[in-house]
């Protein structure tokens, strides 16, 4: 490129007044436009994400009457509300059945979907992928379709309104499969080659080796699990058919289908519903950016 | 302690196909056997089957006097150390170095004599509460070694050790385990694509390609005497040169040098009149004195110092290299005159087979 032409093309080192006379009449104010709109943009979806929050936690300190009306700032009425729920609600009772399921799905999901996916990508066989790809098409089906089978499935073994029938039909999730086998492309194979010359038998390499090198993969998929699990809401719907195995959840449906629906005691309930999955997540945050780019540095 | 490996007409195929394809091979105990040989040639595969991290799939693996094909790798007397260290990356450097003794149920006190031990010829000892991660490479490779060491093993396999550090470190690394090697005593098999660790480090070279052994040997037996033209090729850097060449009225007839003649190297069998044949030259064998002589031109000068590389060719003929010694002043479109003893040539036959 000739001086000339790098001249023209660099408004650094052009002349004071060429410099103007490239950026337009509007000089630096057009500089601006683009992460004003920028900001503004962002602005805006913070607020669209955020707000929900601030309202139920707003709600929380209201009146029901106050809510409706549409109230949109701390009140004094956390109190009676919570007081209204405990009322309403065995609440020790729904939080342990909660925290129950999603605690024994979250491990037994991670155990069985990182061993299938450890497998998957561990161990060769002709087999494998058409397994792999069955497996994968079946998330295809939606749980609409699933449902009835399911339910004559679990009447048969006599589960109905129990855990079980909760945790069992989530213990085997493809997706956390698919997500482990993509994370164990970046194990590093000789690590277990390492392990098995070191005297591991495979179960150990899986416990010793593998699951705490992984450990940040484990963190993600725990975020995961444990919210959909603790969200969960028509399988338990369907299953659990006596208020003393309600999870959090299915109360706060049960309160809001009432005749005259106190938003208030709703709102307690509904903070305390989203509690554990904010904690899991601030507690694994760190490591689930890791997961999610990547365990195996 | 060590052992001696040997490997009796080994194969290993994945379905159809085969990598290994019937391996013959004796290591002596404490000998140091270098697996050299491009890439995709089986030398890590050999290694792995060795080591019993692959399946043999034909023929027989002894390590001293025991058939040990389908023995499990942790019992099979032997210790690897890998290219990327393997290092158990939630581990101290003392638990990564203890980590096999502990599952072979030896007492924490013996755990810690022999990691201790092992740290000390290392010089590892200030590093022992480290994590891999808080390591540099040649840190890390010396963990990897030294948690080989605590083993006792019969036979050390290193697969590569030096591939991923830099070339100083390499340099360091590469002395420190040739005196682990005098001052241990251990057999030793040890796969690289690099000819320096090869030809420095190894009492045999076994040089592969296609899962095939080419020549054993010991390194400067390769360099001086092989057997064929990918052998003459492979040893040496830079490669030796080679010349198309005919035999006519008892001397060499150059085919991609106008035709011009040289004496016959000395040999046992002349090949026949007309025969097609391939001159072997090494760069250094090119001299000031010498009754042969070839005029080329210079394409490019490569000054190193000590040592100076001229790629040069004769209109129509493969580039030349020259090593020139420490001779100065050449440059790009100078003529010069390469000369050579026929002595030091080595002569292939169209199969590229050696003309002894």
């Amino acid at each position: 490129m000739s001086d000339v032409a790098a001249h023209r093309l660099d408004p650094e080192a052009a002349e004071p007044s060429a410099r103007a006379a490239l950026r337009g009449p509007d000089g630096p104010g057009r500089d601006m436009i683009g992460p004003a709109v920028k900001y503004i943009v962002l602005s805006l979806a913070a607020f669209v994400s955020v707000f929900p929050f601030f309202w139920m936690l707003v709600g929380t300190t209201n009146s029901s009457y106050d809510i409706v009306r549409g109230k949109a700032w701390f009140g004094d009425q956390l109190l009676v509300n919570l007081g209204n729920l405990i009322e309403q609600v065995d609440l020790p009772r729904v939080l342990f059945n909660s925290f129950y399921i999603a605690i024994i799905s979250t491990v037994a999901t991670l155990l069985v979907s990182s061993l299938a996916g450890y497998a998957f990508e561990i161990f060769r066989h002709k087999w494998r992928e058409r397994i792999f790809a069955a497996l994968l098409l079946m998330l295809s089906i939606p749980f609409a379709a699933l449902m009835v089978p399911l339910f004559v499935m679990m009447a048969s073994a006599g589960l109905i309104n129990t855990y079980s029938a909760i945790i069992l039909p989530t213990i085997a999730n493809i997706f956390i499969i698919f997500y482990f086998r993509q994370a164990t492309k970046a194990f590093p194979h000789e690590l277990r080659d390492a392990a098995k010359i070191d005297g591991l038998k495979e179960w150990q390499i899986f416990l010793r080796v593998y699951m705490p090198v992984m450990r940040s993969t484990y963190a993600a998929a725990t975020i995961i699990v444990f919210t959909l699990t603790w969200n969960n809401y028509l399988w338990p719907l369907i299953v659990l058919q006596t208020n003393d195995m309600k999870t959090m959840v299915l109360t706060i449906s049960s309160l809001n289908s009432a005749y005259t629906p106190d938003f208030g005691v709703i709102m307690v309930a509904t903070v305390i519903t989203t509690l554990p999955t904010l904690i899991i997540f601030f507690l694994l945050q760190r490591l689930f950016v890791q997961g999610m780019l990547g365990s195996v540095k | 302690m060590s052992a001696g490996v040997r490997l009796e007409g080994l194969r290993k195929s994945y379905g159809a196909v085969e990598v290994i394809r019937g391996v013959d091979l004796d290591i002596e105990p404490q000998e140091f056997v270098v697996f050299v040989g491009p890439s995709g040639c089986g030398k890590s595969t050999l290694l792995r089957m060795i080591a019993g991290l692959e399946e043999i799939t034909g023929g027989d693996l002894y390590i001293g006097e025991r058939r040990m094909n389908d023995t499990d790798a942790s019992r099979r007397g032997i210790a690897m150390v890998f290219q990327s260290y393997a290092l158990y990356p939630h581990m101290t450097v003392r638990e990564n170095m203890g980590f096999a003794l502990k599952y072979a149920g030896v007492k924490k006190p013996e755990i810690k004599a022999q990691v201790d031990e092992a740290a000390r010829i290392l010089g590892l000892d200030q590093l022992m509460d480290r994590r891999p991660k808080d390591l540099s490479g040649g840190q890390r490779q010396r963990v990897a070694i030294g948690r080989a060491i605590v083993r006792h093993p019969e036979v050390f396999l290193f697969d590569e050790p030096l591939s991923n550090l830099d070339a100083e470190l390499r340099v360091q690394m590469r002395i420190e385990i040739a005196r682990l090697h005098s001052e241990l005593k251990s057999t030793i098999v040890y796969v690289t694509h690099d000819q320096v660790e090869a030809m420095t480090l190894a009492d045999k070279i076994v040089v592969l390609r296609d899962g095939r052994i080419e020549q054993v040997g010991t390194p400067l037996d390769l360099y001086d005497d092989p057997d064929n033209l990918f052998v003459a090729g492979f040893i040496g850097s830079p490669k030796m040169n080679f010349l198309p060449a005919e035999l006519s009225g008892g001397a060499l007839t150059l085919v991609e040098h106008g035709g011009q003649t040289v004496p016959l190297p000395p040999l046992g069998r002349a090949p026949q009149e007309g025969e097609r044949v391939t001159l072997g030259i090494r760069p250094e064998h090119f001299r000031k004195e010498g009754s042969a002589a070839l005029e080329v031109d210079v394409e490019i000068v490569e000054n190193l110092g000590g040592e100076t590389y001229v790629y040069a060719r004769q209109a129509g003929s493969d580039v030349l290299t020259i090593a020139t010694g420490g001779a100065r002043g050449l440059r790009q479109g100078d003529r010069m005159t390469a000369r050579f003893d026929p002595s030091d040539a080595l002569l292939f036959n169209r199969e590229g087979l050696r003309i002894r």
